[in-house]
């Protein structure tokens, strides 16, 4: 556990080595907020719902993602594991009595925090230049449900992706590409741009049979109480279930993968 | 006891064929070609405790790929090793403790920190406790000299310094078995001989297991009395450095000073005539006849002076490489 601490720790201070890098990358996602925040205004001009919400619950939702969405999505593993892969890195983890996954784990959740610090502060400085009426649950039941489903998201996104950068054992040359498609298509099937209940019925339901809602739309639903108590408890359970999925998928995937390493860059 | 076995190692890599150009790209793209290269094709060979191997080989002989199998980084196609006991790639804690990989074209420190940091993380993933490391620190900082750069962040190293402190990364946890590939690769001169010296002391002082590989002659001279000789998958020869004389050198040099004008077609009814300019003259012979070539040359040539010599090792190893006649 030590060793995971100090990785925890290196990592926190590698990330602020890179200052202006870190600096932009929060205003890239306090300018999306933004805009998100003007286009809904506009959708609601005149008008009191749209897409059966209220102005304060859509300007609440964005405001939310912006949160979630930090934790959840904050992930350098993504930018990373690909390369290492590809040019021979990995090599340097194997070998050694260290798991590859639970250090990206780490270093991912080193970049979480640091990410989450600046995004509460982002959401204090955007509410009161924007004041708009959020709402949020104080029931405990809710917010202790809200909080496993987070953090299950978390999980669930870190091996979800894991396994499309896995493709990097098989094809060394296209990872990056690969990995934006699917990063894009995450980002909007989970509901990190809009909601999803904006959605077609038809969508929705599909939606519901992939572990996407999972990791923002279902979470936030439960925070500004969409959901029933009973309800957010089964997509809790239905959550676990696509944790242990992508588990088992992304370990299957990686022992695979390191039948074909062939640990080069030399 | 030996503490590294192979035997019969095997591994073979799909690698695919592309046509030259994009049309070939396309090509590629739906049907694609295979064909096995056979990176290690069938060695054997026990190293005991305390060995110094130097392995040697052309590019792509298989000497890397060797010891990327025995570090249990890649699954070998077929055939058994052993090290320490271990099988390698089931990547063992307790195996993993006790040997070190470094690659002189790779690192494993971290880029934007002081070396110190990756020191002391490596610390941790080993599990070394504080008083061995501080000690194993301390006289490997002292060994390397690099007590002033311990703090310095690892981009702002310059190469040498770098190459010792991955080298005390790699051997922080004081490994039994060493794996050095091509450690001194892009050094200049003077910082060879520092690592060379270091990598002997490190193998007396603490009796440690070490296997070498090197595309320069001088380390494997000055560092290892056993050689390991693989090319194109296959091993050619497993013995002392002084064997490879013996057993590829089928002949000797003959040195000739001359105070007269000699021919050099006379000179070629002797020997095979590698250097001509006169008064000088450098003739092979075969090793069995190289006595009568000599007397000869003496009875029928103005000599002023003969020098009978063993071919250098570089070139015995080069001629064995290139699959050359060595006569």
């Amino acid at each position: 556990m030590r060793k995971y601490r100090l990785i925890f720790s290196l990592a926190f201070q590698n990330e602020f080595i890179y200052r202006l890098n870190f600096v932009l990358w929060r205003f890239r996602n306090v300018l999306r907020v933004l805009l998100a925040f003007f286009l809904w205004s506009v959708v609601f001009t005149g008008r009191d719902t749209a897409f059966g919400y209220t102005r304060p619950q859509m300007l609440g939702y964005v405001l939310f993602v912006l949160v979630i969405q930090t934790l959840v999505m904050s992930a350098p593993s993504n930018d990373n594991v690909g390369g290492e892969i590809a040019n021979g890195d990995l090599s340097n983890y194997l070998l050694k009595p260290v798991s590859y996954l639970k250090f990206w784990f780490t270093r991912d959740l080193a970049s979480k925090l640091l990410n989450i610090l600046f995004s509460v502060g982002e959401i204090v400085l955007l509410w009161l230049l924007l004041r708009p009426e959020i709402y949020l649950s104080f029931h405990p039941v809710s917010l202790l449900l809200g909080l496993l489903l987070w953090i299950s998201g978390v999980l669930i996104y870190f091996f979800l992706t894991k396994i499309a950068v896995f493709a990097a054992f098989w094809t060394p040359e296209n990872t990056w590409g690969f990995m934006f498609v699917i990063l894009v298509f995450m980002e909007v099937l989970s509901g990190a741009i809009f909601p999803l209940d904006v959605l077609p019925g038809w969508v929705q339901s599909a939606l519901q049979f992939t572990p996407f809602p999972y990791l923002i739309y279902y979470p936030i639903g439960i925070f500004v109480d969409r959901f029933s108590h009973a309800h957010a408890l089964r997509l809790l359970a239905q959550s676990l279930i696509w944790l242990g999925i992508s588990i088992w998928l992304s370990l299957r995937v990686w022992r695979a993968g390191l039948k074909n390493y062939s640990a080069t860059g030399r | 006891m030996p503490v590294i076995q192979v035997q019969n190692l095997k591994k073979y890599y799909k690698v695919h064929q592309k046509e030259p150009g994009l049309s070939g790209s396309i090509r590629s793209l739906f049907s694609r070609k295979y064909y096995d290269a056979k990176a290690v094709d069938g060695v054997s060979f026990d190293i005991g405790e305390g060995e110094l191997v130097g392995f040697i080989g052309p590019n792509g002989a298989g000497k890397t790929t060797t010891l990327k199998v025995l570090s249990g980084l890649l699954y070998p196609t077929s055939g058994t090793v052993s090290v320490l006991g271990f099988t390698p790639w089931d990547r063992k804690p307790e195996f993993q403790k006790q040997f070190s990989l470094v690659m002189g074209q790779k690192n494993q420190l971290w880029w934007d920190l002081p070396a110190m940091e990756s020191f002391i993380l490596n610390k941790e993933i080993y599990e070394v406790p504080d008083a061995q490391f501080k000690q194993t620190l301390d006289e490997l900082v002292e060994l390397l000299e690099v007590k002033d750069f311990l703090k310095v962040q690892v981009r702002k190293l310059s190469l040498g310094q770098r190459m010792k402190m991955e080298l005390i990364a790699a051997l922080i946890h004081s490994p039994r078995i060493l794996f050095l590939d091509e450690p001194t690769i892009g050094l200049d001169v003077v910082m060879q001989k520092k690592m060379r010296d270091f990598i002997k002391e490190y193998n007396q002082r603490f009796n440690s297991t070490i296997i070498l590989t090197s595309h320069y002659m001088d380390d494997v001279k000055e560092l290892c009395e056993r050689v390991i000789i693989i090319d194109k998958g296959r091993l050619l020869f497993d013995g002392a450095l002084a064997e490879i004389i013996k057993k590829f050198a089928n002949h000797k040099l003959l040195t000739a000073v001359f105070s007269e004008e000699v021919n050099r077609e006379d000179l070629e009814k002797i020997g095979q005539v590698k250097e001509f300019d006169y008064p000088r003259a450098v003739i092979s012979v075969k090793r069995t006849v190289a006595s009568q070539a000599a007397a000869q040359l003496l009875q029928n040539f103005p000599v002023a002076d003969l020098n009978i010599e063993e071919p250098q090792i570089e070139d015995i190893i080069r001629e064995v490489f290139t699959g050359k006649d060595l006569a």
